[in-house]
């Protein structure tokens, strides 16, 4: 038992050796459809990280009425903590506007003035959501009700724009993904039944000899994930040399450096060696 | 060992057999003789049951061709040696590698596969040739690798389908010669072939098959 299960992994492994024109073809045929998941995928990523790193840049400036006295500001400080939605608020008092006025102006603005008309206020960060779209209006809109806040200023613009396009960019990544994925099957599926297809002889002569279905079978599945693992591999390293590429000319004109996941490239090898094992056994069958 | 028992296995063609009744024995050599296209490997065939009869019954062994399940047809075919015309060696292995498949197929340990191999090539003297591949070899060796391949799982019986339509008359004589040595050491021989001069004078039983029709 354990020989004929050492006799079939060797020759899966043989099988790939003495087959290794078409065996190549077809390892670069699956590396070259899984180079495009991959790209797909790390594109996906790494415009997420860019959403992100946005998205932590969100900051609203919100003022209170001149007549707010500092406990009063604490109290709004706490009604503002308290909304859905908010990561931090940070508050801010004449004093610490006047410092901030004359650390960015550099001058004090009582030199100037002779009292300080900088309003009582905060600077709100808000929380990530884990997936979808950001809405701000409806926060904005709350802090606006709450008594005492005179005034919220934030980059709306921006903000709007992102998360207009947010969502339906990850629509878009994940259906172009799919139907990469799909064409990829079709190709890792196409390419093991022509490998096989050629090897048609090699499967009538082992069943006249009595072989059974399952040995028949064995060895082309572990061609099939060998060649997936090959093929992923060969995919994982095209695509890094890409991004490392990249990076190099990006770091002429920026410090962003484009990620490449190894997470991705693990969870890819397993899907593509799990369609090219499923590929065999189905062409396989059409011989039995 | 072998019955047929009123079998009938006719193609859309009109090609086949037609109620073909008789028996194989234990040992036996028999001759089936006919021209191309007479029905011969129809009759090869319903043997190792790839493809079984429209009517009537065949026996072998154990095996009932009426009875039989999908997944015994290994079991049977482990039982049953073939030789063909074209040899139906794998060409990127080596005569060593090719002879061994039976025994893998039956799951037999590497080092009891290496003396039987060892023991098959010698034999039949292509014990020299057993790191060669077969497009390496002539014709008439390429048939006694063939023949070796049969012969290692010790079967009850080598089906020979037209097993010198592609040698020369003197490897055909060694072919056949061989095959002669094998039934006398107890397997029994099912030998097809158009070429009735060739054996008519060894001494063995004919069967003769025309346009489907099997006469003893």
């Amino acid at each position: 038992m354990i020989d004929r299960f050492l006799y079939l992994v060797s020759e899966g492994f043989r099988s790939l050796w003495r087959t290794k024109t078409t065996a190549l073809a077809t390892i670069s045929a699956i590396g070259i459809a899984a180079s495009f998941v991959v790209f797909t995928a790390l594109l996906g990523e790494n415009l997420s990280s860019i959403v992100k790193l946005a998205r932590s840049q969100y900051e609203f400036q919100i003022f209170f009425n001149d007549d707010i006295d500092n406990n009063q500001a604490i109290q709004i400080n706490n009604k503002i903590s308290n909304l859905e939605g908010i990561q931090s608020v940070n508050l801010i008092s004449k004093e610490d506007a006047a410092d901030i006025f004359k650390h960015e102006f550099g001058e004090d603005i009582f030199d100037l003035l002779n009292y300080n008309p900088l309003p009582t206020g905060c600077v709100v960060n808000l929380k990530q959501p884990t997936e979808g779209r950001l809405y701000v209006d409806p926060i904005i809109n709350k802090i606006k009700k709450i008594k005492g806040v005179s005034e919220v200023r934030y980059q709306g613009r921006l903000i709007s724009v992102i998360e207009r396009y947010y969502e339906g960019f990850f629509v878009a990544i994940t259906a172009l993904a799919a139907a990469i994925l799909f064409g990829t099957v079709i190709l890792i599926s196409n390419t093991i039944r022509l490998s096989i297809y050629a090897r048609r002889d090699l499967i009538r002569i082992l069943k006249l000899v009595g072989a059974t279905d399952r040995f028949v079978r064995f060895p082309f599945m572990i061609e099939g994930l060998l060649e997936g693992f090959f093929g992923s591999f060969f995919a994982a390293i095209v695509s890094y040399g890409f991004v490392e590429g990249g990076n190099y000319f990006l770091s002429l004109f920026t410090h962003y450096r484009i990620r490449w996941d190894f997470d991705i490239v693990i969870i890819l090898t397993i899907v593509i060696m799990m369609f090219s094992f499923i590929g065999s056994i189905r062409a396989v069958r059409k011989f039995l | 060992m072998i019955s047929f028992k009123g079998v009938s296995s006719k193609f859309d063609s009109g090609a086949g057999i037609e109620n073909a009744t008789f028996n194989i024995d234990r040992g036996e050599f028999l001759c089936i003789i006919g021209p191309t296209g007479a029905g011969k490997t129809t009759l090869l065939k319903l043997i190792y049951m790839d493809i079984f009869p429209d009517k009537g019954i065949v026996n072998i062994d154990k095996f009932s061709s009426d009875k039989i399940k999908r997944r015994n047809i290994p079991m049977l075919r482990r039982k049953i040696g073939m030789v063909f015309q074209k040899f139906e060696l794998l060409n990127d292995r080596t005569v060593f590698d090719n002879v061994a498949i039976p025994l893998h197929v039956q799951g037999i340990g590497i080092k009891a596969v290496k003396e039987e191999v060892e023991n098959v090539l010698d034999n039949l003297g292509i014990a020299d040739k057993r790191n060669h591949l077969p497009t390496e070899l002539s014709g008439g060796e390429q048939q006694i690798v063939s023949l070796a391949r049969a012969l290692v799982k010790n079967p009850l019986i080598i089906l020979a389908d037209e097993p010198t339509g592609n040698l020369d008359p003197a490897a055909s004589l060694r072919v056949i010669k061989l095959l002669e040595e094998i039934n006398d050491n107890g397997t029994a021989i099912l030998m097809a072939t158009h070429n009735y001069s060739m054996v008519k004078d060894r001494g063995h039983r004919f069967l003769q098959i025309v346009e489907g029709e099997v006469r003893g």
